[in-house]
């Protein structure tokens, strides 16, 4: 009773696509940059000095930590619709986004508000600031919901803790509008500063996050099913929902910390795998985060080469690429019914 | 008749309530509902719309919260078995059979989730068990499909498949025929008697056709002020539970030892 | 602050002072009351304005400073939020800054003109209101002595406006001779950062007029736009000289990836200014010259 050959042989063959394509955009991610691609290829050929440092601790971290940021997004997301049953529920669905964008105000605050702060801040760091800011806006969503049984509370829940929020960060920033411009970055997240320093704290957090969504999966199956036949099938809902949403902020705030707000991959990249395979939540897990981490390398190129040497937002090519791949899949939508 | 059915009254007792109270805000839909489910014996509940019929089967699963009495499970109370230890032994089937995209053989499984639990690797055994379940239901067919592409009869019976598939004691089953044509439905019920008779299972089920369900073995009859009765078919019909219950006359005849329900208008003058 | 306002290039070339479209050109409807004259402002409205204005509240720290050093401080009835110089104005009522005004305020105080910048919105509110509000766009290096032209005007002092003009000409030219007598090698090549993002000042910008000023090389190309937001990557590449940041991010450059390795950052070539004086330098003000000097200072203390 495996799954027969055929949907295994195709699930193979997406893997190795998939593979191929983040093979191909971790190259590109090489090439592309400030200098012309020429440029690029004779010095990943004959590398110099200045060259190496572009080439091995400005690029290659940059890309391969779009990768890892992409891959936490998708794994939060497909988590995500699984936990809630909603194919529109994204990794920023419980005020994290908010929580984070807070956290980060805070920290500019502070830094401003006197040395001491300062000293604090630094220490903290914006990354960790975001961390803080959406775990803490998570308790509170849970709480607010009073626990996790009630899944519309929690979503309800989540979009009021995320309202409120927002409304603290907009009057700190009126109160401080130099730190908007800051502030705006942050919110369409910037891929530009990734290092192998955060790469790898990104990939442990990956890892971690992974791990155990992979050896859960079976619960969002059958979760699939309805929330009393998964209680009947001897399937304990707060232990699979805490476990779930742990790993959910855990994979948002880690994300969020490093790059800031990028939206729509969370969203996409599980609706992109269920499009193109027949998966059940194990596989789902796994192909999200490869399609999540090669759509913000795709998006990340595209941010640094299409006004080399100046670029774009990452965040705004994401919801670019995203906004109109989610079009497009309505518009089929419609048009078949 | 089997012969293997002595008596069912005589067979020992797999699930029971007592004084059950259960409700929806101020209102209480059951109040002091006592019954017996006996091991080897298929039990059809019946009545009319809004008189109990999910909320007594979602009780006794442990699926809904309850106002007041108790639940047993196999001479322990539900609320002590350990979930999957309890998940093991009582297999539930909800009454809307839910669109999803997993296969139909994934769907299956997920009914030996109790037996392994989060780490387990299905093992032979759950293999020989989910290939009897869909075979049984007839859904072997569709095994690689998606359970949203099959039709809604189709749907039904891979969900059965996958409550058979957890072997469980007493199976509580919400409207299993729905959705089914006759001759499906008709399938369906022998399943059931199957199961109490051949597998020693005790079968609790909510139908909606009256004919399907005097075919039963007992029969738990609701009315729209709690349990009109509870008792074998012969007991039902020589009190006619079925008209209190219904608050109108249900006419059953009984035709060469099967008993049919004659809907009043089969009467009527054309 | 800086203000990175985008009002049309089309506005900035519509010839600023054919200002005198009064009375022959309007209907007589429209002839200005006694005692007022029409003039167009950088949004291209036609003004109505007062030719003596006593009351005056001005919303952006640059035309603050340029009213009071015209000598019409004492006209001021309320200013913008961060307004602080001269420190006389610090006691003035604050009305707003550049995206929340209190229009309430404004109006109750009565001001007979409000000057504003061109990215504030709120001068169309204003003029429904009756109240009057001249903007005035004070985006480059030589917007500076254009405001002062401007506002000398509008307050009825165009010879001291020419006076003040003047001295400021005087003393950038002295500023700018200065550094680049000073300077023994080429000239070196800047970074100026406005954000962490990063945004940088381009030749464009304000802050790229200044650089021009003092002779370095802007390692930023005009085509980019006067704050692009850059790849990283670029700035290491093309390895400044001297790097101009905020004083908090000073000691996280070498954090950056590859940042490290920049010759600005391991040998400390980094002009970071307290916020007072970064104000003095990012404000295209009367006190140009004074900021001007604060970044030639650094200069020459990390690139001699």
């Amino acid at each position: 009773m495996r799954p027969p050959g055929a949907a295994r042989a195709r699930i193979a063959w997406w893997l190795t696509i998939c593979v191929a394509i983040t093979v191909a955009l971790t190259l590109g991610g090489l090439l592309v940059g400030t200098t012309s691609m020429h440029t690029s290829l004779r010095w990943i050929l004959a590398p110099g000095a200045q060259s190496s440092i572009v080439l091995w601790d400005i690029r290659l971290p940059r890309t391969v930590g779009a990768w890892f940021v992409g891959a936490l997004l998708g794994l939060a997301g497909a988590i995500a619709q699984g936990v809630f049953r909603n194919p529109l529920a994204e990794p920023y669905l419980l005020g994290t986004a908010s929580g984070a964008a807070l956290g980060v105000t805070v920290a500019l605050y502070a830094s401003g508000a006197s040395v001491g702060a300062l000293a604090w801040a630094a220490q903290l760091g914006l990354a960790g600031a975001a961390v803080v800011g959406a775990c803490v806006a998570i308790v509170i969503t849970v709480a607010l919901a009073r626990g996790v049984l009630q899944t519309s509370n929690l979503l309800l829940s989540g979009i009021v803790v995320g309202f409120l929020l927002s409304a603290v960060t907009s009057l700190l920033l009126l109160t401080k509008p130099q730190m908007w411009r800051t502030m705006q970055v942050f919110l369409l997240g910037s891929t530009g500063y990734l290092s192998w320093s955060s790469t790898s704290i990104l990939a442990a957090v990956f890892l971690v996050c992974i791990v155990p969504a992979v050896l859960l999966s079976r619960g969002l199956d059958a979760l699939t099913l309805g929330e009393d036949t998964a209680r009947s099938l001897g399937l304990s809902l707060p232990v699979l929902r805490l476990a779930m949403l742990g790993i959910v902020c855990l994979a948002t705030a880690a994300a969020v910390g490093e790059v800031g707000i990028v939206g729509f991959v969370g969203l996409v990249a599980p609706h992109l795998v269920r499009e193109t395979l027949t998966v059940n939540h194990r596989h789902l897990l796994i192909a999200s985060p490869l399609c999540g981490g090669a759509l913000l390398q795709a998006a990340d190129l595209v941010s640094r080469w299409i006004i080399h040497p100046a670029e774009l937002p990452v965040g705004a090519v994401t919801a670019c690429i995203g906004g109109a791949y989610l079009a497009l899949l309505l518009w089929r939508r419609t048009r078949d019914a | 008749m089997p012969e293997l059915v002595t008596s069912p009254s005589e067979n020992p007792v797999a699930l029971a309530c007592r004084e059950l109270v259960v409700g929806y805000g101020a209102h209480n839909v059951l109040d002091g509902v006592s019954l017996e489910i006996q091991t080897g014996c298929w039990t059809a509940i019946v009545g009319p719309n809004g008189s109990g019929k999910s909320t007594l089967l979602r009780a006794l699963a442990g699926l809904q919260a309850i106002r007041g009495g108790t639940v047993w499970l196999q001479g322990r109370r539900l609320g002590a078995w350990p979930r999957r230890e309890r998940a093991r032994r009582l297999g539930w089937l909800a009454q809307s059979a839910t669109a999803t995209d997993l296969t139909a053989a994934e769907v299956v499984a997920l009914g030996r989730f109790a037996h392994g639990g989060w780490l387990a690797h299905r093992d032979v055994d759950d293999d020989a068990a989910i290939e009897r379940a869909m075979r049984a239901t007839g859904s072997l067919r569709w095994a690689a499909r998606r359970v949203s592409t099959l039709s809604g009869g189709e749907r039904q019976r891979v969900h059965l498949a996958r409550v058979l598939a957890v072997e469980a004691a007493v199976l509580l089953l919400d409207e299993p025929t729905t959705h089914l044509d006759p001759p499906h439905q008709e399938d369906v019920a022998r399943l059931l008697r199957l199961q109490a008779h051949g597998c020693g299972v005790a079968v609790l089920s909510a139908i909606h056709d009256l004919s399907l369900a005097l075919t039963a073995d007992r029969l738990v009859v609701l009315g729209e002020h709690g349990l009109v009765g509870h008792g074998s078919v012969r007991e039902a019909l020589r009190e006619d539970w079925l008209s209190l219950a219904f608050r109108t006359r249900v006419d059953v005849v009984e035709h060469d030892g099967v008993h049919l329900w004659r809907p009043a208008v089969a009467a009527l003058p054309p | 602050m800086i203000h990175t306002s985008r009002a049309c290039e089309r506005l900035r070339h519509s010839p600023l002072f054919a200002a005198l479209v009064c009375a022959a050109l309007a209907h007589a409807l429209c002839a200005p009351p006694a005692g007022a004259v029409v003039l167009r402002d950088d949004l291209n409205r036609s003004v109505t304005v007062p030719t003596d204005p006593r009351r005056i509240i001005t919303l952006l720290p640059s035309l603050t400073e340029t009213v009071c050093a015209l000598g019409a401080c004492d006209r001021l009835v309320a200013v913008g939020r961060f307004d602080d110089w001269p420190p006389s104005v610090k006691r003035l009522p604050k009305v707003g800054d550049l995206d929340e005004v209190n229009i309430e305020r404004i109006v109750a105080l009565k001001p007979d003109l409000v000057l504003l910048s061109t990215s504030q919105r709120v001068g169309k509110r204003l003029q429904q209101l009756g109240v009057t509000s001249f903007a005035i766009e004070t985006d480059r290096y030589e917007d500076i002595a254009r405001t002062v032209r401007i506002v000398g005007e509008l307050l009825g002092v165009p010879k001291r406006a020419a006076a003040l003009n003047e001295r400021i000409r005087k003393a950038v030219n002295a500023v700018a001779v200065a550094a680049r007598a000073a300077r023994r090698g080429a000239p070196p090549t800047v970074y100026f950062e406005v954000d962490p993002a990063p945004y940088a000042a381009g030749p464009d910008s304000y802050i790229g007029g200044l650089l021009a000023k003092l002779g370095v090389r802007n390692i930023v190309a005009a085509k980019l736009g006067a704050f692009p937001l850059l790849n990283p990557e670029y700035v290491v590449r093309r390895n400044p000289d001297v790097i101009f940041v905020s004083r908090a991010q000073a000691p996280q450059l070498a954090e950056r990836p590859g940042w490290a390795q920049m010759k600005a950052v391991r040998e400390h070539h980094i002009c970071a200014f307290s916020e007072r004086v970064r104000e003095t330098i990012v404000r295209p003000g009367p006190r140009v010259a004074e900021g001007l000097r604060a970044m030639a200072a650094c200069l020459a203390r990390v690139a001699p």
